[in-house]
């Protein structure tokens, strides 16, 4: 059989390898994109150190700073210059040069926390900076591999000059009148990717350390966001529910209301939701109300028409013969029309929430931001796209299966619907439900019964 | 036409055919068509569907509709359902007019209208409990009605599961169930290949000599209408109106040899004649189209 006729469904086993192939190819062409050849080797700043150099090196340079290899190289040879320069002037001593001693001081702490001697918070923990000094300089427990073999001199003559001085940090006494030599800049190799484009390794690595809670960002509270967030969308999609099932149900039955309401409802469809933000926060504040507001006002409209046009496929031959039947006009709605449509309304709402997942990004912004959107926000303009892009993958897994999953209920809510006997879930549950009865055939007593008309057919 | 000239008339009724006709005319009139017309309005102005059709059904009488197609025959039974408003005359059942649908009138289409939501049974019982039965009552009844159409067994299926004879006696048991007055069908097997066409139509004999039942069944089918009636009721079109009301003289019980008596042909030879009045077009001044293609030598 061809891979390729016109109107002809694969067979089974081609089909879930396409299935396959579609998730792997963009993940492929990422990892062509991040792998490739088509980045310069470059160096993720490690330990930074100020330069005089100004001309070559204008502005500050901080740990987490990527530089092309050669510009790196430039980078570490003008702080050798400095200290060279330096030394020399340690030989006349002049006070007044605390400030900038402190400053290479604390040029340690990216090592120290990396070693997890130090946390987040004691980047200006003099005290503590200080003692990373001795540890180093003594070799405390293997310390001093923690840095370059040409820092550890460094660090080695800085430290007898502040043990002089004090035993611990002593702001009155710190090293005044001659200026501690500089640590040689350190890096790590890095790709030199644009930083929208980071490593799926790295997006892994980091995507595994944000929800395990040892994000390098410090406290996420990813948890209570993505609840939050979640929270957002099921309330505004159930207030978008119970609003607009009940008047599109009106629409798709009486021509009058679908008259009276939904050519309003076709043209305020056209009008961005986004664009009611402000107004949903003057009327609503700031907290979760305008949020919830903004999703209901992006899926009411959509809502109202699809399940209206739903309404109105019901099969005019069903009422003629419930009419036949004797049913009236309330009974026609609620035995006939609403039962009828159910399979399909089911349908649209869940295509419908997933158009909502669409709307929270942009009801989390207005008001005071939350959720996950505030860290994408946050994040994102901080270029920290490693970190994004997991949390943006989390949005889109959540809605998937939510619809994954609903759309293999509908198959157990609504047995009647021919493709009832296709559903995944339902072969399973009965699996296991045949597991936990042994001796109990149900899906056999099943599948006679539904043979059973089959043969009758036939016949 | 030389195998017509072999046939006896339609007209001529055996003794004990033409005894049961005048039984049947002694019988009360279960519907009444009264000066029933219809006019549509489209674009071009208002068209005639149907204009004074006149006739009675009696009691227990099984009558066939047949019409060339757009004869109005569909709206005919729309009109006596109640589905769809007259615009000219009036319905009687028992003597009484009506407007709208009603249970009294019971009716079977042709697409299939179980309500997919429901079994089997669920759905024979929709009429009762729209008439006020309680779920007991209107689930014995369900059963009894699902056995009598010979269905026992498949009270719990859904209609998906069913073939489309199958659905269609549940749509007769469905009917039925409310003891309607008058069963309407609307070419109900004209959706069924024609080996379960013929089955269904043994059933529906069946069930009409078991069940008090009146039924008005239309059809395009001549042998279908010739097979089942009592009466044939031949519609003529622009405007539907009624051309003449055929006394079928087959013996009763029918039965599927009947298909080649005399009787049976010559009935239906009438009402062929009836719908398809022959053409009076030749081919003689149609072209002739040579299946040459571009390059071949014409001959």
């Amino acid at each position: 059989m061809p891979w390729f006729t016109v109107g002809k469904p694969l067979d089974k086993m081609r089909a879930s390898l396409l299935m396959g192939a579609s998730f792997v190819l963009p993940l492929l062409l990422w990892s062509i994109a991040a792998y490739g050849p088509f980045w310069s080797n470059s160096k993720e700043i490690t330990i930074a150190s100020d330069t005089d150099d100004k001309d070559g090196f204008a502005g500050a340079i901080a740990p987490g700073d990527v530089f092309e290899a050669d510009r790196f190289s430039a980078y570490q040879d003008a702080v050798r210059n400095d200290n060279k320069a330096l030394e020399a002037a340690q030989s006349t001593p002049e006070p007044g040069q605390s400030r900038a001693n402190m400053k290479v001081l604390r040029s340690i702490f990216p090592v120290a926390k990396e070693e997890g001697w130090l946390t987040q918070d004691q980047e200006k923990d003099y005290d503590a900076l200080f003692d990373v000094w001795g540890r180093i300089a003594e070799n405390e427990k293997g310390a001093a591999s923690a840095i370059s073999d040409e820092n550890l001199p460094i660090v080695q003559q800085n430290w007898a000059r502040l043990s002089k001085a004090s035993t611990s940090y002593d702001e009155a006494a710190f090293v005044d009148d001659v200026p501690l030599l500089r640590l040689v800049p350190e890096a790590i190799d890095k790709k030199g990717r644009p930083v929208f484009l980071p490593a799926p390794h790295e997006v892994l690595s980091t995507a595994i350390r944000d929800f395990s809670g040892n994000s390098k960002l410090g406290d996420l509270m990813l948890g209570e966001r993505y609840i939050d967030s979640i929270r957002t969308i099921v309330s505004g999609f159930v207030i978008a529910c119970l609003i607009g099932v009940p008047i599109a149900l009106l629409c798709g039955t009486f021509s009058f209301f679908s008259r009276l309401i939904e050519p309003f409802v076709d043209f305020f469809r056209y009008m961005p939701a986004p664009a009611f933000g402000t107004l949903l926060v003057a009327l609503f504040g700031i907290q979760s109300a305008p949020k919830v507001a903004l999703v209901v006002i992006g899926t009411l409209p959509q809502m109202i028409l699809m399940v209206a046009n739903t309404t109105r496929m019901i099969d005019g031959a069903l009422l003629d013969a419930a009419q036949t039947l004797g049913a009236k006009r309330p009974q026609l709605v609620s035995k006939v029309v609403i039962p009828g449509i159910l399979p399909m309304l089911y349908n649209d709402l869940r295509i419908l929430l997933g158009w909502a997942w669409t709307w929270l990004v942009i009801a989390e912004l207005i008001g005071t931001k939350v959720g996950l959107t505030e860290l994408i926000d946050t994040h994102g303009r901080r270029f920290h796209f490693d970190h994004v892009y997991p949390w943006i993958l989390l949005i889109g897994l959540t809605g998937f299966v939510t619809d994954q999953v609903l759309s293999n209920l509908r198959s157990i809510l609504f047995p009647w619907v021919p493709e009832a006997g296709h559903s995944r879930v339902r072969h399973v549950l009965e699996r296991v439900g045949n597991w936990l009865r042994p001796g109990q055939h149900k899906s056999s007593q099943a599948a006679a019964i539904l043979a059973k008309p089959k043969e009758e057919t036939s016949t | 036409m030389t195998a017509t000239l072999e046939l006896p008339s339609y007209k001529e009724q055996s003794p004990e055919v033409a005894e049961r006709f005048r039984h049947l005319k002694e019988r009360e009139v279960t519907l009444s068509a009264r000066g029933l017309g219809k006019t549509f309005s489209s674009a071009q102005g208002p068209v005639k569907a149907l204009s004074d059709v006149n006739f009675d059904v009696y009691r227990r009488e099984l009558m066939c509709v047949i019409g060339a197609s757009g004869c109005g025959k569909s709206t005919l039974i729309r009109i006596l359902a109640g589905l769809e408003p007259l615009t000219e005359g009036e319905v009687l059942i028992d003597g009484k007019p009506v407007a709208g649908p009603g249970p009294d009138r019971g009716m079977v289409f042709q697409s299939y209208t179980l309500f997919p939501w429901l079994t089997v049974k669920k759905n024979v019982m929709f009429g009762l409990k729209m008439t006020g039965s309680s779920e007991m009552t209107a689930e014995s009844e369900a059963m009894q009605w699902i056995e009598l159409v010979g269905l026992s067994g498949f009270e719990d299926s859904y209609p998906h599961q069913l073939s489309g004879g199958m659905k269609q006696r549940v749509a007769i048991a469905r009917a039925l169930a409310n003891r309607p007055r008058i069963l309407l069908m609307d070419e109900p097997f004209g959706a069924l290949d024609a080996q379960t066409r013929a089955q269904m139509q043994s059933y529906l004999l069946q069930i009409w000599r078991n069940v008090d039942v009146t039924i008005l069944f239309i059809t395009h089918d001549l042998d279908e209408a010739v097979h089942l009636s009592d009466r044939i009721l031949v519609l003529d079109r622009n405007p539907g109106r009624v051309n003449e009301i055929i006394e079928v003289p087959v013996g009763q019980p029918r039965t599927t040899r009947q298909f080649l008596q005399p009787e049976f042909l010559a009935t239906k030879g009438r009402v062929s004649e009836l719908i398809h009045p022959p053409r009076e077009t030749s081919d003689e001044h149609l072209p002739i189209f040579k299946m040459t293609r571009v390059g071949d030598e014409v001959v």
